[in-house]
């Protein structure tokens, strides 16, 4: 295979990668803002009322899982720089040797 | 001391220099964005992404000393020097090693001092590969690699630099799209707060892949030339004053901030909003980290720019200084030929006049050129205080007679 044709299939691998953790994460913080601001008034507002109590409940969720996966992604840089790897075999995430 | 170590020494120095210069031109990959948000004030954004750079390059314990395999042909598979080249002590390698050095470090200046983000890692293969192929004839240039993995000037090097922008622009940009559908109708005072704190973690985020990164490919060099001296011999660990030193050097070129840089991609490319800052620094952060995983050598710089320029293209209405791009891309294209050549000429200077005195004279163009740039970047100075003032272009065009406010 040529140069080119490994280029795209990490190029395709790298993209895919990019849009679930890229963009994805970036979605769900999203949802958080929106659930923080549940209840409250619009881009519109004049009232400025507090939002409700439940939509921080969820926002706080959906940060915390996305501080998650971003801290796992910090393990991730550290584990791959001492020559080991995360791995996903006990579901919760553990570091394994490469 | 002989000829050989005083060489070294010059070599040493330059490296270190290279790496100081890498941290300072790619500080706005980082933190352009949210400096120009405001999310962080400009000099705490550059303390911070000078302190994840500095834990960042501790972290890169895998060796690096291969970096430039990919390139040139100067080393052996296992990343000792060739016995050719070391026959005389040294100083052939050494020669080369300095020589593109400093075409790598003399690009960086000219493109920070026109406040263009070209890529520290083209500039330093270019340097390399032009002074290889002075020294060496083109046969000493990897071009194409071997066809059993990605390698070689045209895998490592062009055709990453090809892809990765638009990888990370599609990400940014899709990014972008769903946080404002997602936040439509939101109010600002939700929005404008929560995206700030998006934009300092995903930021942070990069900083630190930028540490790991880029202060091992300095790390390699300077590992290559000890052992090209006989100073180290072990080609599975780096001592670890290289390891600190290329960590201080690049943290510290961050801190400094290259703010030319920063305006340009904070206030030039794109008018950026909160929301848009994190789509580009989460975008840049995972295009950043997944190649890495995967071996595909990409550019932190090309990476944030095609972000930063793919977060203007997602949202609504935004407006992209596509001039400005244009430049960008010009500057890209022509960074590591132009180091090349910089990185040739040095090596037939040096060689021309030989041995110790050739090194000193090209060490003392390269300390001429890095002042002159200096002085001139003085006289229309960009740092934290004016970083974010507002674009300007007509100031950089000719304007018609008479039209000048």
């Amino acid at each position: 295979m040529s140069n080119l044709g490994f280029a795209l299939e990490g190029a395709w691998k790298v993209l895919l990668a990019g849009l679930i953790l890229g963009a994805g994460l970036p979605a769900i913080f999203a949802l958080g803002i929106r659930s923080m601001a549940f209840g409250a008034g619009g881009d519109t507002e004049v009232d400025h009322a507090a939002p409700h109590p439940a939509g921080r409940v969820i926002a706080y969720v959906l940060f915390a899982l996305v501080v998650l996966i971003a801290l796992l992604g910090i393990v991730f840089i550290v584990a791959s720089g001492f020559g080991k790897a995360l791995s996903f075999e006990h579901i919760y995430p553990t570091i394994v040797d490469k | 001391m002989t000829e050989t170590t005083v060489i070294l020494v010059l070599v040493v120095i330059t490296a270190l220099g290279f790496d100081f210069t890498n941290g300072f031109h790619d500080t706005a990959n980082a933190m352009a964005t949210s400096i120009a948000t405001g999310a962080l004030r400009p000099k705490v954004a550059v303390a911070l992404s000078g302190i994840l750079n500095l834990i960042g390059a501790f972290l890169s314990v895998e060796v690096a000393l291969t970096v430039s395999n990919a390139v040139v042909r100067i080393q052996n598979s296992d990343g000792t020097p060739k016995e050719s080249l070391t026959s005389d002590g040294g100083t052939a390698l050494l020669l080369i090693v300095l020589a593109g050095l400093v075409g790598s470090i003399v690009w960086n200046l000219l493109t920070w001092l026109l406040g263009l983000p070209s890529s520290s890692s083209h500039a330093l293969f270019g340097g390399l590969i032009g002074a290889t192929i002075a020294g060496l004839g083109w046969a000493g240039v990897n071009w194409n690699g071997d066809g059993s993995k990605l390698d070689g000037v045209v895998g490592k090097v062009i055709l990453p630099a090809l892809m990765s922008p638009v990888i990370a622009g599609v990400v940014a940009a899709v990014g972008t799209w769903i946080i404002y559908r997602v936040t439509v109708g939101v109010a600002a005072r939700f929005t404008d707060n929560g995206f700030r704190w998006g934009q300092i973690g995903s930021a942070s985020l990069v900083s630190l892949a930028h540490g790991t990164n880029d202060a091992q490919k300095t790390m390699g060099v300077i590992t290559l030339a000890l052992i090209a001296s006989g100073e180290w011999t072990d080609t599975k660990n780096i001592p670890f004053w290289v390891k600190a030193s290329c960590a201080l050097a690049i943290a510290l070129g961050t801190y400094l901030g290259g703010w030319r840089i920063i305006r340009t991609l904070g206030k030039g490319l794109v008018e950026i909003a909160p929301p848009q800052g994190m789509a580009a620094e989460s975008a840049s952060a995972a295009v950043i980290l997944a190649s890495s995983h995967l071996g595909f050598a990409l550019s932190t710089t090309h990476v944030a720019t095609g972000s930063i320029l793919g977060s203007g293209v997602g949202k609504p209405g935004a407006q992209v200084r596509w001039r400005v791009a244009g430049r960008m891309v010009l500057a890209w294209l022509i960074t590591l030929p132009s180091a090349a050549v910089v990185g040739a000429l040095m090596w037939f200077i040096g060689d021309a006049i030989g041995g110790l005195a050739g090194a000193l004279v090209i060490f003392l163009i390269l300390l001429a050129a890095a002042g002159y740039m200096y002085w001139h970047s003085r006289k229309t100075p960009v740092d934290h205080n004016n970083v974010n003032d507002e674009w300007d272009e007509t100031a950089e065009r000719r304007e018609p007679a008479g039209t000048a406010a």
